[in-house]
C-alpha cells in the first residue's frame, strides 16, 4: 500500500513537471476550462433572472442551486484531473501496444493505468466549484448542520468512485473493441443526466428515467446526494438515497475491477 | 497580389472524378465506423431529454407561460432546431486538420499540385456532409417525429425556403470560420487552444446554448442597447440561432430579408478572409522554407 | 518496522533465488509445444464490400505460433531470427506474461510467465525497439525513479547501477532532457537502462536496433555484450539486422510461420546452408565469357574484374586452375554475405510451409 503511495507521488511530481514545462498550455487550458465554466454560471443566471425555482416546490432556489453546480464542479475537477487524462490515453495505448510494457510491470495494471497522469489545469474549476458551494451556503435559509457538514466530504468521495468505476469501464471496452472513440462520447452524453437535480426528472417519462439513473446507471446520485445533503434539509427520503449512494460506489468499484480485470485477460488471448 | 490573381472561381469545383472519388471514400469511411455512427448520433440526441426536462421544471416555477417569447415547447423545438442547424455548420476536425498539415509539412502537395487546397477541403466536406445526412437523416426524422408535439404548426413555403437558405449559408459561413481558424497554423505553431477559444464562444454566441433573444433583457448601461442586440453584430448567429428563429416564425418580413442579406455578407467575408490567410500563409510558407 | 523486515526479507528472497538459478544447471526458459492461434476480423476494401460488412463480419483464424519447443540455458544470447510475421514478437510476449497460448507450456525462471507473479515479473525486462517504456516529455531521470518505486529497489542500489549503466552507454548529460529531445538512438540508449535497473535475470529485446544508425547500434551491441558477460543475464533478441547477430549471438532460432526451421549456432548456419563462395578475381587480360563459365556461376563483370559463385567443395580444385591459367593480379575469397544465406533460409521455410499446405489442403 505504502508503494502505491509512493509511485503516486512520482505521478503527481512527473505530471507537475510536464505542467511546468508547457506553461503556456497549462494556463490556456486553465483559461479555456474557466470560460467555459463561466459561459455555464451566465447561463444559469440567465435562467434564474426568468424563474425563481427550478421544478416548482423542489427546493432548488438560487442558493441551493449553485451549491448543487459548485458540488458538481468539484467533483468533476478531481475526475478530470486524476482519472480522465490516463483514460483518454488508453485508447492509444492499447493501439500503439503501450499496454504490453505496463503488463509486464510488477505493479496493479488498473492502478498504473488509471493514475499515471495527473491534470493540475482540472483543479482551477473545482476552485471555482468550492467558492461556487461557500457562496451558496452561505445563503441558505437554514445552514447546513454539523451533521450534514460530515456527511458532504463522504458522499462527494461516493460520487468519485461511482464516475471512476465508469471510466474503468469505458476504458475494460476499450480493450474489448480496439478503440474509444464512440466511448468518451458516451460518457459525455451519459453524465450529462447527473449535471440536473434530480427533480427535474417528473411526469410518465422523467419518473422512470430517474428510477433508472438512480438505482441501475447510478449517475443521478453522483451531484445530487453530496449538494442536497448540504444544501437542502435532510428528509426521511434522504436517508434512503445516501445509502444508494454508498451502496453504488461500491458496486461500481467492485464491477469496474471485474470488468476490467475480464477486459486484461480477453487482450491476453486475443491478440498475438 | 498578384497570387490574387492566379485564383478563379473554376478551381472551388473540382472535377467530377473528384467528386464522386471523394463520395465513396467517405461513405466507405462511414460504413466501416457504422456502430460509432449510429450510436453516436443517437446519444447527440440524448442532451435534448435533459433540456426537456429542465426547460419543463424551469417553466414549472417561472409563473409565465413565455420566456423571452418562448413557451416551453418553443424551447424544446429551438433546440432540436439547432441540432440540425449545427449538422450543416459545424465542422469537425477541419481547423484541427488545416493546422495539423501545415505544421506536419503535408500541405505543400497543395502548392505543388494543380489543385486548389481550399477548393478541395471543400469538396471533402460537401461529400462527408451529404453522407452524414444520407445516415443520419433516419435518426433525424425519428427524433423529429418523436418531439413533433414540440413544433408549431409548419410554416408557410417561403419561409421554409428561407430555412433552407440559411442552412446553406451556415454551411458555407461554418466553413469559411473554420478553415481561417485553421489557416491560422501558418502563423501561431499551437492552434488547438484557439480552436478550444472559439468552440467556446461558438457555443455561446451561436445560440446554441440558449436562445439568443434571451440576453435582450439584459440592457446595457445607458447605451439602451442590450447585450442581444450586440451579439447579433456578430457572424456566429448565423450558424444555429438564425436559422431556427426563422423557422419558429420568430423573424419574419422585412427583418428576415434583411437578414438573410446580412448573413450572405458574411459568408462572402468568411470567403474572402479565408483565400486571403491562404495566399499570405502560403507565401510566407515558401519564404520561410516551412 | 513491518516494512523494513518485509523489504529485507524480500531483499535476501533475491538473493538467494538468484544465485543458486545461475548456478544451477535447470534451464531458465523452458518452452514446450507453445502455439497462439487469435481471431481477426477481415478487413472490408470498398464500397459494396463495406456495406456488405454492415450485416456480417467476417474473421479468420491467425496461428502467430504453431508449436514451438525450446529451452535456453542461464546466461546464454540467443538470437531469433525469423521474416515479418513470423511469430517472433509473439513469441517474446508470450514469454513475457502479456499474452497467454492456445496451447502448449513454458516455464521462465521456474514461473509460468503468464500467472504473471510479481516475484517473477520482477526478474526479468522487455524492451520493444518500436514502443516506449519512458515518460516522452519528461527526462529520463523522472522515468528512472518511477522504475525504482515499481521494483521496489533500494535506493543505494539503484543509484548505483543507474550511474553504472549510464557511465557504461555514457549518456550522462541525456538523462535530465526530456526524452521527446532525444535521438532515437539515444532514446534506445535511456530504454536499454531503464529496463536494467531492476538487474533482470532475463532480458527479453524485441528488434532493439531497429532504425539505428551503425554507431548507435555499435555501442548498444558493446553495452549488451559487457552486461551480459558481467551478470551473466540471459538474454533473447529478436532482429533483422544480421550485424546484431555477428556482434552477439552464438546461438541463433530461425522461426518462420510459426515453427522453429532451425536451432544451431551461427557458424553452423553458415556451413550448412552455403554452398557457394564468392571469389573475386583481378585478370591482366580477362578471359572470355566461356572460361569463365567453366570455373563457377559469374555474378559481375567489371573491365578486369569479375565476380563469381564457385561450389564450396569445388573451391580448392578450381582456384589452382584458374591461377594456373591466367595471369591473375589480385584474388579474394569471401563468404555469401550472411544476410542472403538467411534470406535463403527463410524461403525454405516458406516453400516448405506452403508445400505442407498444400499437402493438408488436399487431404481435406
Amino acid at each position: 500500500m505504502v508503494r502505491y503511495f509512493q509511485i503516486f507521488g512520482t505521478f503527481v511530481v512527473a505530471s507537475l513537471i510536464r505542467d511546468m514545462t508547457f506553461r503556456l498550455n497549462f494556463v490556456l487550458e486553465c483559461v479555456t476550462s474557466l470560460g467555459w465554466m463561466a459561459m455555464n454560471i451566465a447561463f444559469y443566471l440567465l435562467v434564474f433572472s426568468y424563474t425563481s425555482e427550478i421544478g416548482a416546490g423542489s427546493g432548488w432556489t438560487k442558493p441551493p442551486f449553485f451549491v448543487f453546480l459548485g458540488t458538481g464542479l468539484i467533483i468533476n475537477a478531481i475526475v478530470q484531473a486524476f482519472f480522465m487524462p490516463s483514460a483518454e490515453e488508453f485508447a492509444e495505448m492499447v493501439r500503439t501496444g503501450g499496454l504490453d510494457t505496463t503488463l509486464v510491470k510488477p505493479i496493479d495494471a488498473q492502478f498504473l493505468l488509471s493514475m499515471h497522469r495527473v491534470k493540475f489545469s482540472a483543479f482551477a474549476n473545482g476552485l471555482v466549484g468550492v467558492a461556487l458551494v461557500a457562496w451558496g451556503v452561505s445563503r441558505l435559509d437554514t445552514a447546513p448542520t454539523t451533521a450534514a457538514w460530515v456527511l458532504y466530504p463522504l458522499m462527494l468521495a461516493c460520487g468519485v468512485a461511482i464516475l471512476y468505476g465508469f471510466i474503468v469501464m469505458l476504458a475494460a471496452a476499450t480493450i474489448l473493441m480496439g478503440r474509444n472513440q464512440g466511448l468518451y462520447d458516451f460518457w459525455f452524453y451519459i453524465t450529462n443526466f447527473s449535471r440536473y437535480p434530480a427533480e427535474i426528472y417528473t411526469g410518465p417519462w422523467g419518473g422512470p428515467l430517474r428510477m433508472v439513473c438512480t438505482f441501475v446507471l447510478p449517475i443521478l446520485l453522483v451531484v445530487n446526494v453530496p449538494a442536497r445533503s448540504l444544501a437542502l434539509p435532510i428528509g426521511t427520503g434522504d436517508v434512503r438515497l445516501i445509502i444508494a449512494a454508498v451502496v453504488a460506489a461500491a458496486v461500481m468499484l467492485g464491477l469496474s475491477r471485474l470488468t476490467f480485470q475480464a477486459a486484461i485477460n480477453r487482450y491476453r488471448s486475443a491478440s498475438s | 497580389m498578384s497570387g490574387m490573381a492566379t485564383f478563379s472561381w473554376q478551381q472551388l469545383l473540382p472535377s467530377w472524378h473528384g467528386w464522386t472519388t471523394m463520395l465513396s471514400i467517405n461513405v466507405a469511411d462511414r460504413l466501416a465506423h457504422r456502430g460509432d455512427f449510429f450510436v453516436g448520433t443517437l446519444f447527440r440526441f440524448l442532451p435534448i431529454v435533459t433540456q426537456i426536462f429542465l426547460w419543463t421544471a424551469v417553466f414549472s416555477a417561472a409563473g409565465s407561460e413565455l420566456i423571452a417569447g418562448y413557451s416551453r415547447n418553443d424551447f424544446v423545438a429551438y433546440y432540436l432546431l439547432t441540432m440540425m442547424a449545427r449538422s450543416f455548420s459545424s465542422m469537425p476536425g477541419l481547423a484541427g486538420g488545416i493546422a495539423r498539415s501545415v505544421r506536419d509539412g503535408s500541405v505543400k502537395k497543395y502548392l505543388v499540385q494543380p489543385i486548389d487546397y481550399v477548393g478541395f477541403l471543400m469538396a471533402a466536406r460537401v461529400a462527408h456532409k451529404l453522407v452524414y445526412f444520407a445516415i443520419a437523416a433516419a435518426p433525424f426524422g425519428l427524433m423529429f417525429f418523436l418531439c413533433r408535439g414540440f413544433f408549431p404548426p409548419l410554416p408557410e413555403v417561403p419561409t421554409i425556403a428561407a430555412f433552407l437558405a440559411t442552412l446553406v449559408m451556415s454551411f458555407l459561413l461554418g466553413f469559411f470560420l473554420e478553415a481561417t481558424l485553421g489557416m491560422l497554423g501558418f502563423w501561431v505553431l499551437e492552434v488547438s487552444s484557439l480552436i478550444f477559444v472559439y468552440m467556446l464562444a461558438q457555443y455561446l454566441l451561436s445560440g446554441h446554448m440558449f436562445p439568443l433573444d434571451m440576453l435582450d433583457s439584459i440592457t446595457l448601461s445607458s447605451s439602451g442597447y442590450s447585450l442581444g442586440d450586440l451579439v447579433q453584430l456578430l457572424p456566429f448567429q448565423y450558424t444555429a440561432y438564425f436559422p431556427c428563429a426563422v423557422w419558429l416564425g420568430k423573424i419574419q418580413g422585412q427583418e428576415l430579408v434583411s437578414g438573410l442579406l446580412v448573413e450572405a455578407v458574411w459568408v462572402v467575408v468568411a470567403a474572402v478572409a479565408c483565400r486571403i490567410a491562404f495566399l499570405r500563409g502560403t507565401r510566407r510558407y515558401s519564404a520561410f522554407g516551412g | 518496522m513491518i516494512l523494513v523486515f518485509a523489504r529485507w526479507g524480500l531483499y535476501c528472497f533475491a538473493m538467494t533465488s538468484s544465485s543458486s538459478d545461475s548456478r544451477s544447471l535447470s534451464p531458465v526458459i523452458d518452452v514446450h509445444g507453445l502455439a497462439k492461434h487469435y481471431r481477426v476480423a477481415d478487413k472490408q476494401e470498398g464500397l459494396a464490400s463495406s456495406i456488405r460488412g454492415l450485416f456480417h463480419r467476417k474473421s479468420r483464424t491467425v496461428e502467430a505460433l504453431r508449436g514451438v519447443s525450446l529451452t535456453v540455458e542461464p546466461g546464454e544470447f540467443v538470437a531469433i531470427l525469423g521474416p515479418n510475421g513470423a511469430g517472433k514478437t509473439t513469441f517474446l510476449k508470450l514469454l513475457a506474461g502479456i499474452i497467454t497460448p492456445t496451447t502448449g507450456a513454458a516455464t521462465v525462471l521456474g514461473h509460468v510467465p503468464w500467472q504473471r507473479h510479481d516475484d517473477f515479473r520482477r526478474r526479468f525486462a522487455l524492451v520493444m525497439g518500436q514502443k516506449n517504456q519512458l515518460w516522452w516529455d519528461l527526462p529520463a531521470a523522472e522515468s528512472f525513479r518511477l522504475h525504482q518505486v515499481i521494483y521496489r529497489l533500494d535506493r543505494q542500489r539503484f543509484e548505483q547501477t543507474r550511474d553504472e549503466l549510464v557511465e557504461l552507454l555514457d549518456v550522462g548529460r541525456l538523462i535530465h532532457q526530456p526524452v521527446r529531445e532525444l535521438s532515437l538512438g539515444e532514446r534506445m540508449k535511456l530504454e536499454l537502462i531503464a529496463a536494467l535497473l531492476h538487474e533482470p535475470e532475463v532480458l527479453l529485446l524485441d528488434e532493439p536496433t531497429i532504425g539505428l544508425d551503425v554507431v548507435a547500434q555499435h555501442s548498444i551491441h558493446g553495452f549488451l555484450r559487457k552486461v551480459q558477460t558481467e551478470r551473466g543475464t540471459t538474454v533473447l533478441l529478436t532482429t533483422h539486422y544480421m550485424k546484431d547477430v555477428a556482434a552477439l549471438c552464438r546461438r541463433v532460432v530461425v522461426i518462420t510461420h510459426g515453427r522453429i526451421l532451425y536451432d544451431g549456432t551461427l557458424t553452423e548456419i553458415i556451413d550448412r546452408f552455403t554452398t557457394h563462395k564468392i571469389v573475386t578475381l583481378d585478370f591482366e587480360q580477362p578471359p572470355s565469357e566461356t572460361t569463365i563459365a567453366g570455373w563457377g556461376y559469374p555474378c559481375e563483370r567489371d573491365g578486369p574484374q569479375v565476380r563469381l559463385r564457385i561450389d564450396r567443395e569445388r573451391i580448392a580444385e578450381t582456384l589452382p586452375r584458374i591461377l594456373a591459367g591466367e595471369s591473375v593480379l589480385d584474388v579474394t575469397v569471401e563468404d555469401v554475405p550472411l544476410e542472403d544465406v538467411i534470406a535463403d533460409l527463410f524461403r525454405a521455410g516458406r516453400d516448405e510451409y506452403a508445400l505442407a499446405e498444400t499437402a493438408s489442403g488436399g487431404q481435406a
